[in-house]
């Protein structure tokens, strides 16, 4: 976020000359001022900004009803509290209106800055987290495959989408924790999985429950190592990974999360694969 | 796994629901369950990381998703469990485990959780990690709707 453009919403013009003092000094544009709620929307509307400071306490407004209406127009604007009142549950009520930060006045200039930088390396971060994940990804489950079966596989198909799709049966979902929330999930017919699990195991299984258990235990390999890849590359993406869910049945749709994933098919000895996987941007983190 | 794990979805459930228009909410039956569930209907999937570990899959039937669905959305209608519909019980779902992620911070354990995953189909039999899950049943509105946690 090279060119950071804020609006400063603030009844008393001390303050806001205090804030633009700060900000302009550290070399940010401020692109606009609101004191009120219809001001604020006006504002937002008209100027974008990647960043708004908030005050709390606003004429017939409140700094929350702003931030929501912040967001309701402009999702991905940041919005930091300023405010001279600071206690426990005016924090949790700024989190819960997913605020990304609070501080408290009189405004310290080290300690605004601070949350800036770290609310635009978080942005940066997703960013690259974006560019990066879908080929470690497909690289985790050539090499968990390529290590538990000795086998090759080819990826035939590769897209990122926003959509709806059927299962070809046996679903595995991994949940994934850390700077950024996310999930990995494996798709395949359930004779796909029998077969795979077979030649992991050298023998025929010995009913659904050893395939179900082998199937888990390789998503959570694939999903593991993945994660591990990404987390050397950047230890500030911390991510961790859930336990497995299986589920199998009839007819079952995946339906498409509120944020685009990348989808892979993957050919292998076995049937096909499908490999799924997405990061959620986290408007609402708290820093 | 700990039975006290329990009561943070319940006190989320108890707290999320009025919330969004639902005024009658009843805690129902708490039972234990083996680790295979199967049933027909709307499941959501949400894994947990951290002093504790696992997932909670929430599970309502089609019809009672979409009266939901319509409640949370003040009333509009919902005949197909489209899009908007699918991403409200997403939502819903998203909305209840952090308010129990942030109950179980209250009483000292520190959890994350990750983005839900929504499937639907029929007898849908589901595999989690813990050797038993236990299945809470509460109704919001006369909409069984139940948490199955298993969390170690």
């Amino acid at each position: 976020m090279a060119e950071l453009r804020i609006v400063i919403v603030d009844d008393s013009p001390f303050s806001i000359a205090v804030i633009r003092g700060v900000l302009e000094d550290a070399g940010f544009e401020v692109v606009g001022e609101a004191s009120s709620l219809e001001e604020v929307k006006d504002v937002v509307k008209n100027t974008k900004p990647n960043l708004v400071t908030m005050d709390m306490t606003l004429p017939g407004t409140d700094g929350f009803e702003c931030t929501r209406a912040v967001h309701a127009i402009s999702p991905s604007t940041k919005v930091i509290i300023i405010s001279s009142m600071m206690d426990d549950e005016i924090v949790q009520e700024a989190k819960k209106n997913k605020a990304s930060g609070y501080i408290q006045k009189p405004v310290d200039s080290d300690e605004l800055l601070t949350l800036i930088h770290r609310i635009t390396d978080h942005e940066e971060l997703f960013q690259t987290l974006d560019s990066e994940f879908s080929n470690v990804f497909k690289e985790a489950m050539l090499d968990g495959m390529n290590k538990m079966t000795k086998t090759l596989l080819h990826y035939k198909k590769e897209s990122f989408h926003h959509e709806e799709h059927s299962s070809a049966g046996l679903t595995i979902i991994m949940g994934i924790i850390g700077s950024f929330s996310g999930r990995m999930l494996l798709d395949m017919k359930m004779e796909t999985a029998e077969r795979v699990v077979s030649s992991i195991l050298k023998r025929n299984p010995s009913g659904n429950d050893e395939i179900l258990a082998a199937i888990g235990e390789l998503a959570n390999i694939i999903s593991g190592n993945a994660c591990s890849i990404l987390n050397r590359r950047n230890k500030a993406y911390g991510l961790r990974v859930a336990p497995p869910t299986i589920m199998h049945g009839e007819q079952v749709h995946i339906s498409a999360p509120s944020y685009k994933t990348f989808s892979a098919l993957a050919e292998t000895d076995f049937g096909d694969i499908l490999i799924n996987v997405g990061f959620q941007r986290g408007d609402d983190h708290w820093m | 796994m700990d039975v006290k794990y329990i009561n943070p979805f319940i006190e989320s459930f108890m707290t999320i629901m009025p919330q969004l228009g639902f005024t009658s909410i009843q805690k129902g039956t708490v039972s234990v369950k083996g680790k295979q569930l199967i049933d027909t209907g709307v499941f959501i999937v949400v894994g947990i990381v951290g002093e504790v570990k696992g997932n909670v899959v929430y599970f309502m039937n089609l019809e009672h998703a979409k009266s939901i669905a319509s409640t949370m959305m003040m009333g509009m209608p919902v005949a197909e469990f489209d899009d908007m519909a699918q991403s409200a019980v997403s939502e819903l779902a998203n909305m209840l485990t952090a308010t129990a992620a942030t109950i179980f911070s209250n009483v000292g354990i520190t959890v994350d959780i990750s983005t839900p995953t929504m499937l639907y189909g029929n007898e849908v039999s589901v595999k989690m990690n813990a050797s038993r899950v236990i299945c809470v049943e509460m109704n919001a509105e006369q909409h069984p709707f139940h948490i199955n946690i298993s969390l170690e």
